[in-house]
């Protein structure tokens, strides 16, 4: 254990031999000579201390020769120095690298050292963070951390990201990790879309400053996180912020990051075909336009060869091939992101605050995209007394994103209608045609689920606001060198407000009439904690026990109001709506839980850490809303315990973990109600009854689960290995089961089933070089995890978590959670389909075509440094799984797939046997009919499960530090220059055309579906640093 | 020992802090466990309403405005709604959300209303006994829809806590239906108003003798059901019926006019997309009959002409069809405050022509009713007096002597308009009108061959949820396919 190694150094030289003396100098870092402030200058076994000065001065009356100065400082290795005849002891420290990644923040903020904790934690620097910087802080996770699994959407700025860690445990809960800002637990909800539209309105993650991260730490498994409750059930994602320290200059930070955000991947369109059915045009209406419904607004049209016809205006025009193939390219434009930060901060030994500002802004890919975000972040904290200390944050953050892209089957979504636009179609001719006189929207297809995008883009909009505060105050008081009590009251406060609209004249939008909606939210969760800690050592022994209170408070308002029917066109009031409705809806919670922890350790090399903790919780029944758990965690060094100090195997460490949790559920599930609706059409009160049944005995849900992993270090630490096996089950899941409809209802609280969930996470790290000048580190993790359905409620086939067009991700006892069912092809006892006379494919039976889950995933990163500069790269991988392409599906049958080339003019021989002779068919059909009858009429979904499988470079930043020697003369105390790139582009995507993680929702399993999603994008840029 | 004394005093003063916090968390619990945005206790009149409003609405609902309509050829919707016209099955989740629909509105509140009337602490038999009447127009319609459905158990998942409902067959949830009906037309006859819903009965305004002539002639549009199913209880059914009062006049008629939003569900129908073009088939008919609710049924198109879609046809015919252009649904139809019905005089005199016709063997007598339910439904539909009376001397509106139960069969596909659901369901069970087999190659076969479709499939959904019981049915009923006839169809 490094902290324990001790380095004795004696400095200056004897000058007198006085009993008692007054001893004072100057600690410094080593090599630089930067003073430093607040290090712990201790007589060792007494009290008698003190801490250094903004100038890494400090001064201690009354020491005699024989007394030893302890120098401790976090992230430096400790210094004891015997005092003998001096009295001025100037320290320099080292920095202790490998301390510094040993040191980690656990559950309730207490830092600990690595080797202690019995089970597996991953940690992430700040530079990790706000380098190639990420809008949502937890995209910039993804690949590295072992057991994380971050899917990003693809739903415009803002947009909300899938986080799981360590998989699904649960069937209805959100399986998202809790997220503690500095104390604070904050709502983590997924977002999104649905399969039939929608926007996705962000999740509170992105609300997270990189700016101001000092580190993140990733608690895997409940045994890390029972200290949080049934929140931390799955995982914790401690983020810690940054307090203000000492720094060299005036403390004045800033930083600066620009980047451009492009398109990377769009579907593979053909060329060569226009608008028409059956290899004809399409005939042509009375008006003079051509038939606009299917299937004659397809791409199944003539070849293009110059022809003259009628375009979908009713011109006169020329069929040919587009000249700009790609309408993505040409629809879409380069979006942008800037955000700068300026900080300011110091400490001093009273206290430490910091002040930060950061502005963002950001515009989409979609032009009318754009981001504007301001935080405001102030932390302070003081010391009152010598043992009593406060500590405070207060953090503001005010955005405003507008036109959230609306996505999947919603008629604004570009994406959709670009993709399906018959090929002769020019976009130009979209774009100057998108109203007509009577102030109708023109398109090229009647259908309602469709607009003109550029009708869209000008005439359908929204406007995302939110203001969000956290903040916390904390109060520590040391009553004596072994006990002590912290109190802490945190608040995460969101007003949003959000309103759309839709012009009159659109079909799509209330046929004609135009829209309008403004929904008011407010939320808040309010936690305080109590915690009273006594530490002792016996011999050998060191003990804390520590007994704590919390208590939690969620609440959340909803005021909507929405009408249609415009009195007065482009005029978005509620006032200007014939037709005007309104909701509002509250819900609260409260939890409050009893803690208790222990820590033992033995001689520095066995650790064991027991919690128990009790909830009470108001979303559940009364006889039944109380309920205990705990957990246990062992750490057993054991090269240490068996004297190893070998230069091969330099540290071992055994671990293992169990814990039991306890779940509740949302609020009003226990309780049968009636709801008064709002109506105008009859005179008398009218109530309803909800089609979800309540459960009047629901019982807390129980997740058990343990874990055992091993930390190895190698050739002095320079090969570091961890590996962890981990395996939870959930029982008596709290689901609102799908119920057959015959109940007259629709679905059922209550408590069912059982899901397995295991995996083995490694981490690799290596430093194959390492010199002053030129270092490389590399690392590697691995994640291979699985969740089975044991068993669902005794009857129940299925519960179906989404679904998309005819495909489903569904949770079958037995089977993997999500699974992806569709129907399958008809076939023989083969495998080989039955093909009708026509030529054409049968509908056969609803099977299993795939699964979310990856076989295994994982990140590869690279870290090499040469004098100033440092190149760090990150890969990340996704071997298997797979998902359902309701896009792919589309641009088959509408005919501008480039797949959709096959057999156009020799027609298709389907594979397979004749359902009537038994012999391999030979009959032909249509390439237009067989995508029309194989995806839109027999919903076959077999033919668009794809693979997930991907390589992606996922990260690239390459930094120029300034040598100091440059800036000798400047007020600049130190700058960094970034050439920074995320998401650059597939090394190996099996699919091709599509991104698996285009997904429009980031619920656990929104990465069974895809549905013309936006293209991807990739962001190259800029990030400057500079100290002042 | 001053530290140990200060740890012990501090222990305690923690131990106290927290001591109030339980106390004071626990009272905090009791206050948010009651859900603050619905009420625990509520007058079953309010659900009752809901259940009648339900009702109504689903007679304009996905099963019968996107399949029925289709079916018993009264129009065809553009686009991909079409695909229901060309007697596919491919619409799993259509066919789930029908039985949900069929379910979850009046079906849903009236058991909750049944249960509140005859268990809570204010039992009420008049309440109770219109409410067995709106769960039977609920059944009625479910059962008319895919066959044997849950019946005795079904709707019951809040009052009797049953999640996985045994199917009953068809024919006894008939049986049971009428005795219902008979039961309730028993109660309402001698009960006292004031304890019906004097301020909340959307149909009748809380008047029991109507509400005893709806029943009666829901009971007799049951018992004909019945015709070439089992007719000794329809016939034996039928002349209860007519020992009691029946809907006579438009006055009698059961209709409701929603107005929220954009009203009328047919006008979002006709105005909105895919819109909907009334069917060549009706037109002709109206047509060649000079039949004065053409222009009620029916718009004339851009050229001031009835122009229809042929039901059927292929996407490439389809396409030539000049579809865009052709006659809408009428307005009296299809405006905002257009009238929902449930039940017509019209139809219950067309009724008792056909039982006339057909259990008095009695034509003379069958021509009278014939011609009132006629005279009637041009009423209805508030036809000139002077119209009625030219339409009433065509030799349409008298039976010929000869084809007479197609007479009767075409006008009441007319009259039934616009409650296409049961427009499918009586030519299902007459074969009136007849619908032509397809076979041109214009014409889509489907998956029946060409022959008008008898129900919809049970959902993959509830195949899933409530496998054994829907096993059951299906091995009893004959095939999940739509072309399977459901227990009453015999024709």
């Amino acid at each position: 254990m490094n902290k324990l190694i001790l380095i004795l150094a004696v400095f200056g030289t004897i000058i007198t031999a006085e009993a008692q003396k007054t001893i004072s100098g100057r600690v410094l870092e080593k090599d630089t000579n930067t003073p430093l402030i607040g290090v712990s200058v201790l007589v060792k076994g007494t009290k008698k201390g003190t801490t250094t000065d903004f100038d890494g001065n400090y001064s201690l009356a009354n020491i005699g020769d024989n007394d030893i100065l302890e120098f401790s400082y976090i992230g430096y290795s400790t210094k004891e120095i015997a005092v003998t005849n001096q009295t001025t002891i100037n320290v320099y420290m080292d920095i202790n690298a490998e301390q510094i990644d040993e040191v980690v923040v656990t559950a309730l903020n207490i830092q600990r050292d690595k080797e202690s904790l019995g089970y597996s934690i991953s940690q992430v620097s700040s530079e990790e963070v706000n380098v190639a910087r990420e809008n949502n802080i937890v995209n910039s996770l993804s690949g590295k951390v072992s057991g994380l699994q971050i899917t990003q959407s693809n739903t415009g700025v803002d947009g909300s990201s899938r986080v799981l860690l360590r998989g699904i445990t649960t069937i209805n809960g959100n399986n998202r990790p809790l997220v503690v800002v500095d104390g604070i637990p904050i709502s983590n909800s997924s977002g999104g879309a649905s399969g039939s539209g929608g926007i996705d309105r962000g999740d509170a993650l992105s609300d997270i400053n990189p700016d101001d991260v000092e580190s993140i730490s990733v608690l895997k498994g409940a045994g890390a996180a029972a200290a949080y409750g049934s929140l931390g059930m799955n995982g914790v994602i401690l983020v810690t912020t940054k307090s203000g320290i000492k720094k060299d200059g005036v403390g004045i930070s800033f930083n600066s990051s620009f980047s451009f955000i492009d398109i990377a991947l769009t579907p593979d369109l053909q060329n060569e075909y226009g608008a028409g059915a059956f290899g004809d045009f399409a005939p042509i209406n009375a008006n003079g336009r051509p038939v606009l419904d299917y299937p004659f607004s397809w791409s199944w049209g003539p070849k293009m060869e110059g022809q003259t016809y009628t375009n979908w205006l009713g011109r006169q025009d020329t069929y040919s091939p587009n000249p700009i193939k790609d309408p993505y390219q040409e629809f879409y434009q380069t979006g942008f992101a800037l955000s700068n930060t300026l900080a300011f901060e110091g400490a001093g030994d009273k206290g430490s605050f910091r002040l930060a500002i950061t502005d963002e802004d950001g515009q989409g890919i979609v032009s009318n995209n754009t981001l504007s975000k301001q935080t405001f972040n102030l932390r302070g904290s003081t010391k009152l007394t010598d043992g009593f200390s406060v500590d405070g944050k207060m953090t503001y953050i005010t955005s405003k994103i507008k036109n959230r892209p609306q996505l999947a089957e919603g008629s604004g979504n570009t994406s959709l209608q670009l993709s399906l636009m018959p090929r002769d179609i020019r976009l130009d001719d979209v774009r100057n045609n998108t109203v007509n006189a009577n102030g109708e929207e023109i398109k090229w297809n009647l259908d309602n689920t469709f607009n003109n995008p550029y009708w869209a883009l000008e005439n359908a909009g929204n406007v995302d606001k939110k203001d969000h505060f956290q903040g916390f105050i904390s109060a520590n008081w040391d009553i004596d060198n072994k006990f002590n009590i912290t109190a802490k009251s945190s608040i995460d406060y969101i007003i949003s407000d959000f309103t759309s609209y839709g012009a009159t004249g659109a079909q799509a939008i209330e046929n004609g009439l135009g829209s309008y909606r403004h929904d008011d939210n407010k939320s808040s969760i309010w936690n305080s904690d109590i915690l009273g800690t006594y530490s002792t050592s016996i011999s050998d022994f060191n003990i804390g026990l520590s007994l704590g209170a919390n208590y939690r408070n969620e609440y959340s308002s909803d005021k909507n109001i929405w009408g249609n029917d415009a009195k007065v066109p482009n005029f978005y009031r509620i006032d200007n709506y014939k037709n005007s409705f309104s909701s509002e809806n509250i819900t609260k919670k409260a939890i409050y839980s009893y803690y208790a922890l222990g820590q033992f350790s033995y001689k520095g090399y066995l650790y064991f850490d027991a919690t128990v903790r009790n909830d009470n919780s108001s979303a559940l029944p009364q006889a039944n809303n109380s309920y205990w758990y705990h957990s246990e965690n062992m750490s057993l060094l054991f090269t240490k315990l068996l004297g190893i100090n070998s230069s091969i195997l330099s540290t071992g460490k055994l671990r293992g973990s169990f814990a039991k949790v306890g779940n509740d559920t949302n609020p009003y599930r226990t309780q049968a109600v009636y709801n008064i609706d709002q109506t105008v059409t009859l005179p008398y009160t009218v109530a309803s009854i909800s089609g979800s049944l309540p459960s009047f005995d629901l019982r807390p849900e129980t997740s058990e689960s343990w874990e055992i992993g091993a930390d190895l270090g190698f050739l002095k630490n320079r090969i570091t290995l961890d590996f962890t096996y981990y395996r939870t089950n959930t029982t008596d899941q709290i689901m609102a089961v799908p119920i057959s409809g015959t109940t007259a209802y629709s679905s059922k609280v209550i408590n069912a089933g059982e899901i397995e969930n295991k995996g083995i996470e490694a981490q690799l790290n290596l430093i194959p070089f390492d010199s002053e000048n030129f270092s490389w580190d590399l690392g590697f993790n691995f994640t291979k995890g699985n969740s089975k359905v044991i068993t669902l409620n005794e009857g129940l086939e299925s519960i179906s978590l989404g679904s998309l067009w005819t495909a489903s991700v569904e949770a079958r006892p037995g089977q993997e959670f999500g699974t992806i069912y569709g129907n399958d092809f008809l076939r023989d006892n083969f495998g080989r389909k039955i093909i009708g006379d026509d030529g054409l494919a049968k509908r056969g039976d609803r099977i299993a075509l795939g699964n979310i889950n990856p076989d295994w995933y994982g990140g590869f990163t690279s870290k090499i440094r040469f004098k100033n500069f440092t190149l760090s790269s990150l890969i990340s991988a996704q071997v298997g799984g797979e998902y359902y392409s309701y896009g792919r599906g589309y641009r088959l049958f509408f005919g501008t797939d480039a797949r959709s080339l096959v057999g156009r003019e020799s027609g298709i021989i389907e594979e397979g046997i004749n359902e009537h002779t038994g012999f391999v068919n030979d009959s032909p059909t249509s390439a237009m009919l067989k995508q029309f009858t194989d995806i839109f009429s027999n919903e076959i979904a077999t033919d668009l499960i794809l693979d997930a499988t991907n390589v992606k470079l996922r990260e690239v930043a390459l930094t120029f530090d300034l040598p100091r020697k440059m800036l000798k003369n400047t007020f600049i105390q130190s700058a960094a220059l970034s050439a920074v790139g995320r998401n650059l582009l597939f090394l190996y995507n099996a699919a091709g055309d599509i991104d698996p993680e285009a997904t429009y929702s980031s619920g656990p399993t929104s990465t069974a579906f895809e549905h013309s999603s936006l293209p991807s994008t990739r962001s190259y840029g800029m990030n400057l640093k500079i100290n002042f | 020992m001053q530290t140990i004394c200060n740890t012990i005093r501090t222990k305690i003063v923690v131990a106290v802090g927290i001591g109030m916090l339980f106390l004071s968390c626990e009272g905090h619990l009791e206050d948010l466990y009651d859900n603050p945005n619905a009420v625990t206790n509520i007058d079953d009149s309010a659900l009752f309403t809901k259940a009648v409003r339900s009702l109504f609405q689903g007679t304009a609902d996905n099963g019968s405005s996107h399949f029925a309509g289709m079916h018993a050829h009264y129009y065809v919707a553009g686009s991909t709604w079409r695909a229901p016209d060309q007697y596919g099955d491919g619409h799993d989740q259509d066919y789930n959300s029908i039985l949900n629909d069929g379910y979850s509105g009046s079906i849903r509140h009236i058991e909750e209303v049944l249960e509140l009337t005859s268990t809570s602490s204010t039992p009420n038999n008049v309440r109770n006994a219109l409410a067995h009447i709106i769960a039977v127009l609920g059944y009625a319609k479910v059962t008319d829809a895919f066959g044997d459905v849950p019946y005795t158990e079904g709707g019951k998942g809040k009052s009797q806590d049953i999640l996985l409902p045994k199917y009953d067959t068809q024919e006894s949830i008939y049986k049971d239906m009428i005795i219902r009906l008979t039961n309730s037309i028993a109660i309402l006859k001698t009960a006292d108003p004031a304890m019906a819903y004097p301020n909340s009965d959307p149909i009748y305004n809380n008047d029991l003798g109507k509400w005893v002539r709806f029943a009666n002639s829901v009971r007799l549009r049951l018992a004909m059901r019945l015709r070439y199913a089992d007719n000794d209880l329809s016939q034996s059914t039928v002349a209860q019926c007519l020992s009691d009062p029946l809907m006579e006049s438009p006055e009698h008629d059961a209709f409701m006019i929603e107005t929220e939003g954009t009203g009328n569900a047919w006008y979002t129908r006709r105005t909105g997309f895919p819109s909907i073009k009334m069917s060549t088939f009706l037109i002709d008919q109206l047509q060649s009959t000079n039949d004065p609710r053409l222009s009620v049924f029916v718009s004339q198109d851009a050229n001031g002409e009835y122009s229809g879609i042929v039901n059927g046809l292929t996407d490439q015919a389809f396409g030539n069809s000049n579809f865009a252009n052709l006659s809408d649904m009428g307005l009296a139809l299809s405006s905002p405050e257009s009238k929902l019905y449930v039940m017509t005089a019209a139809e219950t005199w067309l009724l008792r022509a056909e039982a006339a016709l057909a259990y008095d063997n009695d034509p003379a007598q069958a021509n009278i009713l014939y011609r009132k339910g006629i005279e009637i439904s041009l009423k209805q539909w508030e036809v000139d007096d002077t119209e009625i009376i030219g339409f009433m001397a065509s030799p349409t509106a008298t039976l010929s002597g000869v084809n007479d139960e197609e007479q009767i069969g075409i006008q009441m596909w007319l009259a039934l308009t616009p409650n296409y659901f049961e427009g499918w369901s009586h030519i299902r069970r007459t074969g009136y009108p007849v619908i032509p087999l397809r076979t041109s190659e214009n014409l889509s076969a489907g998956a029946t061959n060409g022959i008008m479709p008898s129900r919809f499939n049970y959902s993959s959904f509830e195949l899933g949820s409530n496998s054994s019981n829907v096993q059951e049915a299906i091995s009893r009923q004959g095939a999940n396919k739509i072309d399977t006839p459901v227990w009453w169809d015999k024709n």
